[in-house]
């Protein structure tokens, strides 16, 4: 029993003194840490003053290591000794962006970081937490990256630097286009060409269109795009007349074509949609630049038919100047309270000119200007060449549009597809979706400050 | 006679157990199939358990690599046990506290305790970083640790099972002039071992799962714990279900250990006649 | 008498302190903070902080996702008691009378000891609702339109109180069992002898035996439920249409999908004042069936 008194005992000890030695040893600077919430706090590090040693960065983003991000850091780290920099990679869902929130703040230990949505940014933004890019006159974003780039733009400055190109697009079985005698649809093609098409190109063993969850409402965010997403007088525009088009066409294509699966199938089944359509399953997939790194892999995924590309269509002819969803992307910012915000700038320039390149592979399209479009297309097509339609694919993956960067809030996302889904699930009509849709919208937009 | 239909009994019961327990472990059995499957047999219909060839290789990657999960899993054996035997220590403590120490105050202070458990976690982050980072902790183990020493739900159970004990035990040994601490380590603790030995395998398997907490307060890969591991195997918009099943077999097995090892206790919990003599 | 007093009380504090100082670093203080941010509009990180009064509450009154969101976690929560019913009758089966108790007991156990989250999704796949074995299963047995699970509204709160019950059910077991062995045996034997046997001595004698382990499991089980939303988020997301969206998992939401800490906070304190309620009730109330 003694044995048992004295281990507790200096258990209780142990925890004591190691909370009061943490305490006292480092309470008083990482107090100042905190209260520079402003950015131009800079905080003391032991690599940041002296030349001679080497400067470590470290660089957040969502990809995967192995899909690229180790090629390019490893490709830097051999050219520059001086600066070394290292790839951590966080989930991009709310529990990942808020374990790089958390590390933003501490100002170590995210140098660089990569955000995905507007969203994610503009609270970054509003917490200091994404250094003002207009500080380095050495670069001209705007130049580099087109016209589109500003749309990243956060009260008239860059906050962080769009890298790729990402729209979505449809990516189409051209065997089975042949077989149905169906010529690639034209860029202005419209979602009733599109309903038509998976009509006819549904067999019984395979589907007309398969739909990837991550893309679903990209052709609505474009109506939205187009039409606003608030009325003149301030009110809710998600029950516009073109959406309703939309769901319903969606809708008719799940039940009356059967042309494509039902909502409830696709999700309760997660429905592995890509692997789907490389297996030929089906016809169409309309999804984005994510499904070349299965596609190149023809050892995990052969396939004998060749793939062909076409936009994505517009909702309806009635769709005024329609953009292309996704835009640039991968927005790659500078953490405020970096201590080495010079190293960290020279890093994301070579980034974006070119040393992101090994990412093209997974279908990452560098934006910048100073890349060679033929350069990251041979990478991404390097040993799979046959397996394309390259002149679609010149014309779709590496053509140049007018894009947008969807930015709704998050609130207003899961407001919309709280209702849209009982719509497709059949559980209400599309008028008392979208009705409600629109209130609970409403009720948000009179929150807003 | 009787002995034979008592065992002919004992055989149906268990049968009927062992097929409702097979209904609790299918998802286990989904798991380990998943690991050593092809990717495009994950999402078959008709479920696929068995699939047509054994494939190994989702295992080999997820040990092999500079950060394989070898690290993941000494990190997350090393915080699961300490906290685990220091918070044993502490809520028996303060368990014995309030069961058997008569002092003003001690009930509301116990309403206190349990109403602290009631503060959903996900409030709680927000300060608890800014404490951690203040003291110097966030970003290392004890962010882990030092809280996961400090189970309100550990107090709560071993106090209702202290106050089952029979007073008169506790009361003669009160007369007999023993003092609290020898009351506490030679009558309570060998009295409520199958308590004590349950708490643990229940709060060694929080530590050991608890992804949140590590999510939040670890930032550098080489302090990652196993559930953190797990989300190496979640792609930009696909998840590698091969990789993570076999990453999430192997994380059950510590798991198991402690079970069987602590289970044993809890069969062997003493008789009324041991509390007599 | 005032001296022994004293001393006792000294022993109390000797005993519960290292817990106490726990405690209160690690939930009381943090707790306090986050009371503060009830009246804030903070938003994480951001240092331009407004205080806005009862603003917040006031919105939460107004919230018609909030009281969903209540009357799901009052679904989710009818889960609890099942699923401590099951375990007691698991627990006494597993008690004595089976061959292979240790792997019986690891078999029941199991769903507890895993996270749940990594293995949450392939009950979508069992609830599949037109090809997933479940479904099937119904449909061999005569049932021609079984339930439509995860693909409806109405059925997706039942899957999900299945999925609890299968997760929870393992962690009442085991604290079962462990109530089991305290038993007095003797009394047990007296009964039999008595002539009271099986279903009668369960009811008479064991169930109010063990009345303060379901006492404890009862509170302890409601709460940790109230506070979950792992293994929701994993399967569901809150969905179809918010039908499974509990409260716990609209402040995960608010907090680190919207920022909202101060609105957040607001929720949760709500949240908390009703799990105090409930927790007080079952608190006073247990002297009517709890048997110490």
């Amino acid at each position: 029993m003694k044995r048992n008194r004295w281990m507790s005992a200096s258990l209780v000890l142990a925890l004591t003194v190691s909370l009061l030695a943490a305490c006292s040893g480092n309470g008083g600077n990482g107090g100042e840490v905190n209260s520079g919430g402003n950015g131009k706090t800079e905080t003391e590090s032991s690599s940041g003053g002296k030349k001679t040693e080497v400067i470590k960065l470290k660089m957040w983003g969502g990809v995967p290591v192995e899909a690229g991000p180790q090629a390019v850091v490893d490709a830097w780290n051999a050219e520059h000794p001086d600066i070394q920099v290292e790839y951590e990679r966080f989930v991009n869902d709310d529990a990942g962006n808020m374990k790089l929130d958390t590390a933003l703040t501490t100002g170590q230990g995210a140098d660089l970081f990569v955000n995905y949505a507007m969203p994610r940014l503009k609270q970054r933004i509003d917490a200091g937490q994404a250094l003002d890019l207009s500080e380095f006159a050495d670069y001209n974003i705007d130049e580099q990256m087109g016209r589109d780039a500003s749309q990243w733009k956060v009260d008239g400055k860059y906050y962080g630097m769009p890298t790729t190109r990402g729209i979505s697009f449809m990516w189409l079985n051209k065997d089975m286009l042949d077989a149905a005698g169906l010529p690639i649809p034209p860029a202005d093609w419209t979602w009733a060409d599109l309903r038509e098409y998976a009509k006819k190109l549904k067999t019984d063993a395979t589907w007309g269109l398969l739909r990837h969850e991550a893309i679903f409402m990209n052709p609505f965010n474009s109506v939205l795009e187009s039409v606003g997403v608030t009325r003149a007088d301030g009110t809710s525009n998600l029950d516009h007349p073109l959406l309703k088009e939309g769901f319903s066409t969606w809708h008719d294509m799940m039940f009356a074509d059967k042309s494509t699966p039902t909502y409830g199938e696709q999700m309760t089944s997660k429905m592995p949609v890509d692997t789907m359509f490389l297996k030929g399953e089906s016809a169409m997939l309309d999804a984005g630049g994510f499904i070349f790194r299965n596609a190149n892999n023809l050892t995990d995924n052969p396939r004998t038919f060749k793939i062909a590309f076409a936009t994505t269509p517009r909702m309806s002819a009635d769709q005024q100047g329609a953009k292309a969803a996704g835009g640039l992307g991968d927005v790659l910012s500078i953490n405020a309270k970096s201590a080495n915000k010079e190293a960290a700038w020279q890093f994301l320039k070579w980034y974006a000119d070119g040393g992101m390149l090994p990412m093209a592979a997974g279908g990452r399209i560098p934006a910048s200007k100073s890349v060679n479009g033929d350069e990251a297309a041979a990478l991404l097509l390097k040993g799979v060449e046959d397996k394309y339609d390259i002149d679609s694919l010149k014309k779709v993956v590496f053509g140049q549009f007018e894009t947008f960067v969807e930015s709704l809030p998050q609130q207003v996302v899961d407001i919309r597809k709280a209702e849209y889904e009982k719509y497709l699930l059949q559980q209400a009509e599309l008028d008392a979706s979208l009705a409600e849709m629109a209130e609970k919208h409403n009720e948000f937009l009179k929150q807003q400050p | 006679m009787q002995i034979r239909s008592i065992s002919w009994r004992k055989s149906a019961a268990t049968a009927i157990m062992f097929a409702l327990g097979l209904l609790m472990i299918l998802p286990f059995l989904w798991m380990i199939s998943t690991s050593v499957k092809r990717p495009d047999e994950v999402f078959e219909y008709p479920i696929r358990w068995l699939p047509d060839q054994l494939l190994w290789k989702h295992h080999l990657k997820v040990w092999s690599g500079p950060k394989g999960f070898a690290l993941y899993y000494a990190n997350s054996l090393k915080i699961a046990i300490i906290a685990t035997v220091g918070s044993t220590f502490l809520a028996a403590f303060a368990a014995y506290g309030f069961s058997r120490i008569a002092f003003k105050g001690r009930d509301t202070l116990f309403v206190l305790y349990l109403s602290m458990m009631m503060i959903p976690p996900q409030v709680l982050f927000v300060p608890k970083f800014i404490m951690f980072e203040w003291a110097g902790i966030y970003n290392t183990h004890w962010a882990l640790i030092l809280p996961g020493l400090v189970s309100i739900f550990g107090v709560f159970l071993l106090r209702q099972f202290f106050v089952g004990i029979p007073k008169e035990i506790t009361e003669s040994a009160f007369i007999d002039g023993a003092g609290h601490l020898r009351i506490f380590g030679q009558l309570m603790l060998p009295l409520a071992k199958p308590a004590i030995a349950t708490f643990m395998i229940i709060d060694f398997s929080w530590h050991w799962n608890d992804y949140e907490n590590a999510l939040v307060f670890l930032t550098e890969s080489d302090l990652y714990t196993v559930p953190l591991g797990l989300q190496n195997f979640i792609l930009e918009y696909n998840i590698d279900y091969n990789g993570m099943m076999a990453a999430a077999t192997a994380g059950i097995l510590p798991m198991l250990l402690v079970f069987m090892a602590g289970q044993r206790f809890i069969i062997e919990g003493i008789s009324s006649s041991s509390v007599k003599g | 008498m005032s001296g022994w007093r004293k001393k006792e009380r000294l022993w109390g504090l000797l005993f519960i302190g290292p817990n106490l100082l726990g405690v209160t670093l690690f939930f009381i203080l943090p707790a306090l903070f986050s009371f503060g941010l009830l009246f804030t509009d903070y938003r994480f990180a951001n240092p331009d902080m407004n205080f806005v009064g009862l603003g917040n509450l006031k919105r939460l009154f107004h919230d018609e996702l909030f009281y969903l969101a209540l009357k799901n976690t009052a679904l989710f929560l009818a889960s609890v008691p099942v699923s401590i019913g099951l375990a007691f009758l698991v627990a006494l089966a597993l008690n004595k009378s089976v061959y292979l108790r240790s792997l019986l007991r690891a078999m029941f156990f199991m769903p507890y000891i895993t996270s749940g989250i990594a293995i949450a999704f392939v009950w979508m796949l069992l609830f599949q609702p037109s090809k997933g074995p479940i479904n099937q299963l119904l449909r061999a047995v005569g049932i021609e339109n079984p339930p439509g699970w995860f693909s409806t509204t109405d059925t997706s709160m039942l899957a999900i109180d299945i999925i609890w019950i299968w997760f929870m059910l393992g962690y009442f077991m085991i604290i079962y069992l462990a109530a089991l062995q305290e038993l007095n045996s003797e009394l047990l034997e007296a009964a039999k002898i008595d002539g009271a046997r099986g279903w009668v001595t369960v009811r008479r004698i064991i169930w109010p035996l063990v009345s303060p382990t379901t006492f404890l499991l009862l509170v302890t089980g409601l709460i940790m439920s109230i506070k979950t939303f792992g293994i929701i988020q994993a399967i569901t997301q809150g969905g179809p249409g918010n039908s499974t969206t509990i409260v716990s998992l609209y402040v995960y939401r608010t907090a680190f999908s919207y920022y909202e800490m101060g609105y957040a906070s607001a929720i949760s304190w709500v949240l908390f004042a009703i799990i105090l309620f409930i927790t007080l009730i079952q608190w006073f109330g247990q002297k009517k069936w709890v048997h110490y």
